[in-house]
């Protein structure tokens, strides 16, 4: 990953969403990105241009411009037609996100486009944010990584963070070896992810 | 056989699907697999069967196919016709919102340059305290003043033209509960299929979802009602009997969204069938 001084950066064509640019180079917001928190925190999974990578839950696809700044492939899940808009510009202007329109708990839906790929990137607001994690585990390598950003408040808003992070930790354990729990604070709140292996 | 974008795949090998990339989009679409028996794409596979030179190219080509496919589902996502009514009835919940905002705010900076203004400046209607401010405002309170009755008539046009286009798109939910709550329920629903497809259980509570979710997981008294609340003949219906009319309006409405779904025409015949179960559930003959 490129930090200049305490900056995580991205090299890129600038001016995909109005990010900063620093020497040249595109400003990876921790406060707007919880992949890039999870970089702050020292605690991301190095991506390079060998890396391919599948992203569930791409929004309007800021954060996966600067993944596809690193990657050599980025597979760009999302489900809803406004965000979807926004990522096919982004798209348009960067040969290696591959969009896919589809419903991230329904792999089975995008499994004809999808390769094996070395990291999935989970970042849905979602109550069943482990189950689908599960159900897409088949695109993971025998080495590759799962990162899965869960926010506590979407799967219960009255319980405590720390109850729904053993929840889910207990339903991912007979899929997947869990390497890791980071809570992003404080860049984002009640948020925690979770870095797997299958 | 396992099917791929660029192909079919089986034991014997791959046959490459022809066409360019708008036929493979197509062929995309048709394609079904089973959640069970997902077996990730396989780039070296398209090029032994021709469909690729080598990997950039294999992903040139996806990614065009890919392109396409979002492109079409983008437009007819966006195409239906309850997509443009849910922009607008969430638009007028959000001129609502503002509406009472800058009218509390107004109250309030009204009160401060007139210390002697006291409790008749409180009353519930905000139509009463506009009219009495508008009385001597000035400078910038008349302004806000201004804009806020400005809102108003942009508040009353679009819930009108709200209720036509209910009218047209759900003719028989317009006629029980009027196009307003018609829509709102439409939105809540994610669109008229969505609404369609409820059970009438659930189109009672729309719009409850806190009261519902608190019923669940706290055991508080379930909610009785959610939006259809704001249908006069709930509304108006004697407190105990309140339950039973929105149990029963809930389910003609269930009903409702399915003829507005399927057939599209009002059935008057069922209308008033429905008004006769719904006055009698509140205690009319």
């Amino acid at each position: 990953m490129i930090w200049i001084g305490n900056t995580l950066v991205s090299a890129g064509e600038p001016g995909v969403y109005g990010e900063r640019v620093l020497s040249g180079h595109r400003v990876w917001d921790p406060y707007r990105s919880k992949l890039a928190a999870l970089y702050h925190l020292g605690k991301g999974v190095e991506i390079t241009g060998s890396t391919r990578v599948l992203y569930l839950g791409a929004a309007h696809g800021t954060t996966v411009s600067h993944v596809s700044d690193y990657a050599e492939v980025v597979y760009a899940v999302e489900i809803a037609p406004l965000p979807m808009q926004d990522l096919l510009d982004v798209a348009g202007r960067r040969g290696n996100i591959i969009p896919v329109m589809a419903d991230a708990a329904h792999p089975e839906e995008y499994a004809p486009v999808v390769e094996e790929v070395d990291l999935v990137f989970q970042d849905v607001a979602s109550p069943l944010q482990a189950e689908i994690a599960i159900r897409n585990r088949s695109f993971l390598s025998r080495d590759g990584r799962f990162i899965l950003v869960v926010k506590t408040r979407s799967i219960d808003t009255t319980a405590r963070p720390e109850t729904v992070e053993g929840e889910v930790i207990r339903a991912l354990l007979p899929h997947f070896t869990i390497l890791d729990s980071t809570w992003l604070s404080p860049f984002h709140r009640d948020h925690v992810a979770f870095i797997c292996k299958r | 056989m396992r099917s791929y974008w660029f192909g079919d795949v089986d034991d014997e090998g791959c046959t490459r699907a022809d066409g360019d990339a708008d036929a493979l989009a197509a062929r995309l679409a048709s394609i079904r697999i089973q959640p069970g028996e997902i077996i990730p794409a396989d780039w070296k596979l398209a090029v032994d069967c021709g469909a690729a030179r080598d990997r950039a190219d294999y992903l040139g080509r996806l990614r065009e196919v890919c392109m396409r496919v979002a492109r079409d589902r983008v437009a007819a996502g966006l195409g239906g016709k309850d997509t443009e009514l849910v922009r607008m009835v969430l638009a007028l919940e959000e001129i609502d919102e503002s509406m009472n905002q800058l009218t509390e705010r107004l109250t309030d900076w009204y009160r401060v340059r007139h210390p002697e203004a006291g409790r008749k400046y409180r009353p519930r209607d905000s139509r009463r305290v506009l009219a009495a401010i508008a009385g001597d405002a000035e400078g910038p309170v008349k302004d806000l003043l201004d804009g806020i009755l400005s809102l108003r008539g942009i508040r009353s046009r679009l819930a009108a033209e709200i209720g036509d286009r209910a009218a047209v798109l759900l003719p028989n939910c317009s006629a029980l509960t009027g196009g307003l709550v018609a829509a709102r329920l439409m939105t809540l629903a994610g669109g008229v299929s969505a609404l369609a497809r409820l059970p009438a259980s659930s189109i009672q509570v729309l719009g409850a979802r806190g009261a519902l979710f608190s019923h669940l997981t706290r055991g508080t008294p379930p909610p009785k009602h959610g939006i259809i609340f704001q249908h006069l003949r709930v509304h108006n219906a004697p407190r105990d009997a309140r339950g039973k009319v929105a149990r029963v309006l809930a389910g003609r409405l269930a009903i409702a969204a399915r003829i507005d779904e399927n057939r599209g025409t009002l059935d008057p015949g069922f209308i008033g069938e429905a008004d006769r179960l719904i006055g009698a559930a509140g205690g009319r003959r």
